[in-house]
């Protein structure tokens, strides 16, 4: 399962348009989440219909907040995707084996089967996280913020039983629009400081940064269309406790 | 997220199982968290609670883990029914429960005093162990989550954070969190549990500073060390800094000996505190003073007449 984080407070002003390349992400399979961050109410409308619209093209949410809860916030975001596509994933599968349109329409002791296949496939299905960094001149005073939300996030993902990997961008760089951090880990310990001695500049280009972070997800892992989430094979599952049986009809 | 706008039922609402077809009347509302509400009801005379959960999936999760522990533990069963009910023309899964009486401990040590809070942990980290004994971490350990009732005895309530050991913790608290302070991973392992029961007495006996002291760290300076530095200065916790050391630095062979390490400590501490005279309790103390009274002045009759 792939994922893209931007962090952000708006104002793309360079390059092809977030929105398109949100949309872009999405079609290759890459669901995009935004963080927009405020501490001094500096989000305009614009920029906040901004962040919910890459989101909305990437298909996944978007949430306006200050730097206190920003680590609780990616979390949040980053836990609720993995769950939101397994679910989509398993409600597919049931239409097509049971004819039921969702979870809820299964009787409870079904319900705690497929529940449970679920709950497993949320901790073990692999998954890639990008975190694209917007580190122009307005986010300076809020990337200590946004350093200790990736340290936060990585912790969790380190916890995780499947392979979990984060990588790191930030943008603009000194030349490139974009520039890779952190290459995929999975170890906390890469996150050190990030942001120490970046030169804060001032343009925006939110577009050709996400454009990057796909092109990288292509070159480490060629074709990322491949499906993570298998629900049918692990409905299918083996019954190990002998109580799984129940839920193969 | 919670929202509070989330509309409470009224007492004396029946929920009707769709698919085991039991009937419930709720009395009133025990409680709301993140993940729904849990009301005190009745099932024929027998008083129960039910958790009206807002996802089905998430409240299907919760009572598979609450199945599984009633399972391992060979105890009377603590899940009693998962069903649907409808209300006013939606689905609302709810699952039922044994009521637990009792309040959270700060409140519980704020009425019956201070000096509960030995039993109380003591008793906490016995259950935590048998817990952990059977392969699950409670992961949210929290002031709301501990109920008391009479002389102390406690129960764990919201098994939302219950996470199998070796798995990431499902669900906690940022404050009561390990890998928030510093001090380790967020990988469900014994340890884990004992860091927040640390965080757990520094919140129920000194709640002021803990949150000052989280409000104005930085990120980067966030460690056990700051708390440890809340225990040694805190008239209460201060003789069981050693039991706090260990606690927030995962360095107990079992949460058996963490237990009976807090029980020395207790002990030690309550000992400690008069070597010698044993303390008057301050109602005997009163009648002391009060026969002395009646003393001097039955003399002072005896005398004069
Ligand atoms: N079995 C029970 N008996 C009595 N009271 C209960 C019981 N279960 C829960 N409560 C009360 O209801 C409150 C909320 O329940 P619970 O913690 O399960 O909800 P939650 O949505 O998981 O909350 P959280 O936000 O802590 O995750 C508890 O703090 C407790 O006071
Ligand atoms: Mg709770």
């Amino acid at each position: 399962m792939n994922q893209i984080l931007l962090i952000t407070d708006g104002g793309s002003n360079v390059g092809v348009s977030p929105v398109v390349a949100a949309a872009q992400a999405y079609e290759e399979g890459i669901i995009v989440n935004v963080a927009g961050v405020i501490d001094d109410g500096s989000i305009g409308e614009y920029g906040a219909s901004e962040i919910a619209e890459i989101a909305r093209a990437g298909g996944g949410m978007s949430r306006i907040v200050s730097t206190k809860q920003l680590s609780q916030t990616v979390q949040m975001m980053t836990r609720q995707t993995v769950v939101g596509t397994i679910r989509q994933a398993v409600n597919q599968e049931l239409r097509q084996v049971f004819g039921v349109s969702s979870v809820e329409a299964l009787p409870p002791p079904k319900r705690a089967e497929v529940v449970r296949v679920m709950e497993d496939m949320g901790e073990t299905t692999p998954l890639r996280v990008a975190l694209v960094i917007d580190a122009s001149a307005s986010m300076k005073p809020k990337l200590l913020a946004v350093e200790e939300a990736i340290r936060d996030l990585s912790l969790s993902l380190q916890a995780r039983t499947g392979e979990s990997m984060a990588a790191v961008f930030h943008f603009p760089g000194e030349q490139e629009p974009c520039v890779l951090d952190t290459p995929w880990t999975s170890s906390t310990e890469r996150f050190g400081s990030l942001f120490g001695k970046l030169r804060m500049r001032g343009t925006t280009p939110t577009g050709p940064a996400l454009l990057r972070a796909i092109e990288y997800f292509r070159e480490s892992y060629g074709k990322i269309m491949t499906e993570d989430v298998h629900p049918a094979s692990l409905l299918k599952q083996d019954d190990t406790d002998g109580m799984r049986s129940g839920y193969v009809v | 997220m919670a929202t509070s706008s989330e509309k409470q039922l009224s007492p004396g609402t029946i929920l009707t199982g769709k698919w085991n077809g039991r009937k419930y009347k709720l009395e009133r509302l025990l409680g709301v968290g993140a993940n729904g509400q849990v009301y005190l009801a009745t099932y024929g005379r027998a008083a129960c609670a039910i958790k009206l959960g807002k996802d089905v999936s998430d409240l299907q999760a919760e009572a598979n883990i609450l199945a599984s522990l009633d399972h391992r533990e060979k105890k009377q069963p603590f899940l009693l029914d998962v069903d649907d009910a409808m209300l006013s023309g939606n689905q609302v899964p709810f699952y039922v429960m044994q009521y637990v009486p009792g309040t959270a401990v700060r409140t519980y040590l704020r009425k019956h005093g201070t000096e509960w809070f030995g039993v109380i942990g003591y008793r906490l980290l016995r259950r935590l162990s048998e817990l952990h004994e059977a392969g699950w971490v409670f992961g949210d350990i929290k002031n709301d989550n501990i109920l008391v009732s009479d002389y102390g005895r406690i129960a764990l309530v919201d098994y939302g954070g219950m996470t199998a050991s070796g798995r990431g913790i499902r669900q906690f608290t940022e404050i009561y969190d390990r890998g928030y302070w510093s001090a380790g991973s967020r990988t469900a392992d014994p340890a884990y549990d004992w860091f927040s029961t640390a965080v757990l007495w520094i919140h129920a006996l000194d709640e002021k500073r803990l949150l000052y002291l989280t409000r104005t760290l930085l990120p980067q300076n966030r460690d056990p060390g700051e708390l440890l530095g809340l225990v040694k200065s805190h008239p209460s916790l201060k003789p069981l800094s050693g039991w706090f050391e260990r606690a927030l630095h995962g360095r107990f062979e079992s949460t058996q000996e963490a237990a009976e390490s807090w029980r020395e400590a207790v002990h030690a501490a309550s000992g400690a505190k008069s070597p010698s005279a044993p303390r008057v309790p301050g109602w005997m103390a009163g009648v002391f003073a009060l026969s002395l009274l009646l003393c001097i002045s039955l003399m002072a009759i005896w005398l004069f007449s």
